[in-house]
């Protein structure tokens, strides 16, 4: 598994597609759980993570589960943990459930890359 | 030694404090709570947290405000979480300083400093965001920016832990090997 994480708009789908081009990706604005399960690389996973909790679903093992049937998959998502705690509740959990998900990913990851401006930083390599 | 930790929510940082303060060693482990029980949210929170630290040997100091007020033990290592929960009950709590808040809380830090050898500080970050905020938030916002650039200065180390991942962007040499004049080391991986 490898992640590629940084803020909204910083090129981390141009990056990945650049760096992993002979992938197929699916987009977690619209794929569901079947598909996500068996891609080789997903787009915009913190939009698939809110989707599932707008459904009412339990995120809480979804790393595990990724990593049980999906351990080589490339996964990129927007940090969302950097600014001011949300007034509303679902916004909280949300964003506390990307980090969370985000985190038990990023240690099973061998490798995890961040974009600034375009930029990708390894910030680990295992 | 002191250790400056921060970074986004639920990013794993308490986990990597709590990390910190057992690989210091020492036998006295005190935790300074600062986040007040005000809702089922918080209190869940607190639950998490205690959950987490339990087995490590820490003593619970509960803070809300005025941290000069607390007292630890010579040779203990104190572990502060979290800097942006003192700020908020400084600010907006009855009993706290407002707008002395900054000055109030660098005075604690300071004080807690000279108590003990070992100072672990959780702080977050909450100031990359498109929503623009007026008022009160914006002024914690302020308020807070401010004590962590202070207590960067005042680190020997400052990390920004990202998805458990731990980013050095300060790394003094350890005691006894000052004045290299080369005191960044290269970022390390764990």
């Amino acid at each position: 598994m490898k992640m590629i994480i940084g803020g909204a708009f910083q090129g981390k789908s141009a990056l990945a597609k650049k760096e992993y081009p002979k992938i197929d990706w699916v987009n977690g604005e619209e794929a569901d759980w079947a598909a996500v399960r068996k891609a080789q690389g997903i787009l915009n996973f913190h939009a698939f993570i809110r989707r599932e909790m707008k459904e009412g679903k339990d995120v809480r093992e979804l790393a595990e589960w990724l990593i049980d049937c999906n351990p080589e998959v490339i996964l990129v998502s927007d940090e969302v943990g950097y600014g001011v705690v949300p007034m509303d509740a679902f916004d909280r959990a949300y964003r506390e459930a990307v980090g969370r998900i985000c985190t038990k990913l990023a240690a099973y990851s061998c490798e995890v890359t961040r974009v600034v401006c375009g930029i990708g930083t390894v910030i680990k390599h295992a | 030694m002191m250790i400056l930790v921060t970074g986004g929510s639920g990013s794993g940082k308490s986990a990597f404090a709590e990390d910190c303060v057992v690989s210091f060693g020492g036998e006295e482990r005190v935790y300074i709570a600062t986040m007040y029980p005000f809702d089922e949210e918080s209190k869940k929170r607190v639950q998490r947290h205690r959950k987490m630290r339990q087995g490590k040997g820490f003593k619970t100091i509960e803070c809300y405000t005025r941290l000069e007020r607390v007292q630890v033990p010579e040779d203990s290592t104190v572990l502060l979480e979290c800097m942006s929960n003192l700020v908020a009950n400084e600010m907006f709590q009855e009993d706290g300083a407002h707008e002395d808040t900054v000055a109030s809380v660098l005075r604690g830090v300071r004080q807690l400093k000279e108590q003990t050898g070992n100072l672990v500080i959780v702080t977050n970050e909450i100031f990359s965001e498109a929503a623009t905020y007026q008022g009160d938030t914006e002024r914690y916002q302020e308020y807070l920016g401010k004590i962590n650039q202070e207590l960067a200065e005042m680190a020997e180390q400052v990390v920004e832990v990202v998805y458990g991942i731990p980013i050095y962007h300060k790394e003094c040499a350890p005691e006894g090997q000052e004045g290299s004049g080369d005191d960044e080391k290269p970022v390390e991986q764990l």
